[in-house]
């Protein structure tokens, strides 16, 4: 078991260094007016409104259920998790609590009010976000989140199991 | 190390520009004014804020003879100011633009400048006597998108465009009435306002950053896949160089000398390429890089990975417990610098100082004393 847990754990290291190098070289983000709206400067891997300014996208995925999708362009960078669920239990744990961070959005900054669609969660970073913050923590805030929500879920499930162990054991004391 | 002078002035830095004596500096702190600071007693002390523009001011340049800033911006509009008593006095650039513009270069005898924009056009502006005010002609219709950076020839004539369709171009911007036809100055003359001379299609990604070299035989630009081209020749046939480097992109290029070229951007620390006896340009080395014991040991074995992890415990006493941080280069500058320019003696061709400005808010003066190799 212990061993089953290292190589999960060292399979994971590679996924995320993988996505730590990839931000890092895509996050070349600046300043960057609208080129088709006068007057305006919006995320072009939002907006897409000049093809030249959208890079191919990047998909890391580390299995089928796991994979990350990176979309750069000019001024934006786009982050998009997909998170691992087992099952329906994990399935409807991540669904609640990847909510529950979405509705709070303002509070992370550069966390998307709505995940892109077929994935649970995703980050909007702009240039204005690298202007602020350093660029090594952003990327530190993404892999540490990535890191950190597998563990988050799998203590929610075990919390969830052994409170409704608890619950069907003082259930079933009354037929005793 | 190199960097003779560090100064903070803002929390992001967009663009600088030196005065004609380097005593003062004009720069955008990344809002719509200009600050411009004065150097008095070792400190620098803010002298003037021109207050104009309604957006981020994208371009700034000061004419080193007739003294005079030229400022482009988000919101469409550009001024030219002019120093009256003690005060910055704003003149309206007619630039007929309808999107924004984004980077403004004096040319050389300082009687035009040119702007690149948002509207993929780029305009010349000059100024006329008898309405008193700056005018503008476009070049239209030759860009694909946005032009990123503009540089003049030294014959006042070329103007050099990169654009965020990936492409280099070479125009001639010879205006009726501003510039004279000199005899000289060979074909370059004999061609009219806007045409082509040239379009560089080397790049498959946007183009940064293009600079002349002291004599103009010799132009640079920078591509985002993290290449610099070099181009020799520049006419019906010119002789390309691509240089390939494994850091991140390039924003902006300086010639130092015809076979030096100083390089800056994402990766925070100035980058040094220079060119052989046979011409061929490659990647030389950081200029004040400091070496962090953190990534000594990066490519090592195992032993001296946990070596190196025990090492840096005991001497920070921070645990890194197997989750490696982001590289981060010991640079002075800690976020991308975007702007780089030399500070150039009169008299002296070689430049051996220069500036560099960059999203952290910092201006620093680097120095290449002590760096002779560079220049044999």
């Amino acid at each position: 078991m212990a061993g089953c847990r290292k190589f999960l754990a060292g399979t994971l290291r590679l996924y995320l260094t993988c996505i730590r190098n990839t931000l890092e070289a895509a996050m070349c983000l600046q300043n960057f007016p609208c080129q088709e709206v006068e007057r305006h400067n919006k995320p072009e891997v939002e907006l897409k409104t000049s093809s030249e300014l959208i890079l191919n996208p990047i998909l890391i995925c580390r299995n089928e259920a796991e994979k990350c999708l990176i979309e750069t362009s000019i001024n934006s960078l786009r982050i998009s998790l997909k998170v691992r669920q087992a099952d329906e239990l994990e399935n409807i744990l991540t669904k609640k609590f990847l909510r529950f961070l979405s509705m709070r959005a303002e509070a992370f900054q550069v966390l998307r009010r709505k995940p892109v669609p077929g994935y649970d969660i995703s980050f909007l970073i702009t240039n204005y976000h690298c202007e602020d913050m350093q660029k090594s923590k952003l990327i530190d805030f993404i892999v540490q989140f990535m890191e950190d929500i597998d563990k988050e879920i799998s203590e929610l499930k075990m919390s969830v199991n052994t409170r409704g162990r608890l619950v069907a054991a003082e259930f079933l004391k009354q037929f005793i | 190390m190199s960097a003779v002078a560090v100064h903070q002035f803002a929390q992001c830095i967009t663009c600088h520009a030196w005065s004609p004596d380097h005593s003062m500096i004009a720069l955008c702190p990344n809002n719509s004014e200009v600050h411009i600071y004065r150097m008095s007693e070792d400190k620098w002390e803010r002298v003037h804020v021109l207050q104009k523009h309604d957006q981020i001011v994208s371009g700034i340049d000061w004419s080193s003879t007739s003294n005079k800033i030229v400022t482009v911006s988000h919101d469409r509009n550009s001024y030219v100011w002019n120093l009256e008593g003690s005060d910055w006095v704003p003149t309206l650039v007619i630039l007929r633009l309808n999107r924004a513009a984004l980077c403004a270069q004096w040319s050389p005898q300082e009687n035009k400048f040119a702007v690149g924009s948002g509207a993929k056009t780029v305009c010349i502006c000059y100024y006329e006597q008898e309405n008193n005010w700056w005018v503008s002609k476009l070049v239209r219709k030759r860009h694909n998108s946005s032009v990123t950076s503009v540089a003049w020839h030294p014959n006042n004539i070329l103007l050099a465009t990169t654009s965020t369709d990936g492409k280099c171009r070479v125009f001639s911007t010879f205006i009726k009435g501003v510039d004279t036809r000199d005899s000289k100055t060979s074909s370059s003359s004999d061609t009219k306002f806007g045409e082509q001379i040239l379009q560089l299609d080397l790049s498959y990604s946007w183009a940064f950053g293009v600079k002349w070299s002291p004599s103009g035989n010799t132009l640079a630009y920078v591509g985002h896949n993290s290449m610099i081209y070099f181009v020799d020749d520049v006419g019906p046939s010119p002789l390309a160089q691509n240089v390939a480097f494994r850091d991140l992109p390039l924003r902006d290029v300086l010639f130092v000398s015809e076979k030096v070229v100083i390089g800056v951007g994402f990766d925070c620390i100035p980058m040094v390429f220079a060119a052989d006896e046979s011409g061929i340009w490659s990647f030389v080395r950081f200029i004040g890089e400091t070496k962090t014991p953190s990534s000594a040991p990066k490519y090592g074995s195992q032993f001296s990975e946990a070596f190196g992890k025990f090492y840096s415990q005991s001497k920070y006493g921070v645990n890194n417990d197997g989750t490696e941080n982001s590289r981060q280069r010991g640079g002075i500058h800690q976020n991308c610098i975007n702007c780089i320019l030399p500070l150039k003696e009169p008299g002296v061709s070689m430049v051996r100082r220069f500036s560099t400005s960059g999203l952290d808010g910092k201006v620093v003066i680097w120095d290449l004393e002590n760096q002779d190799d560079l220049f044999q």
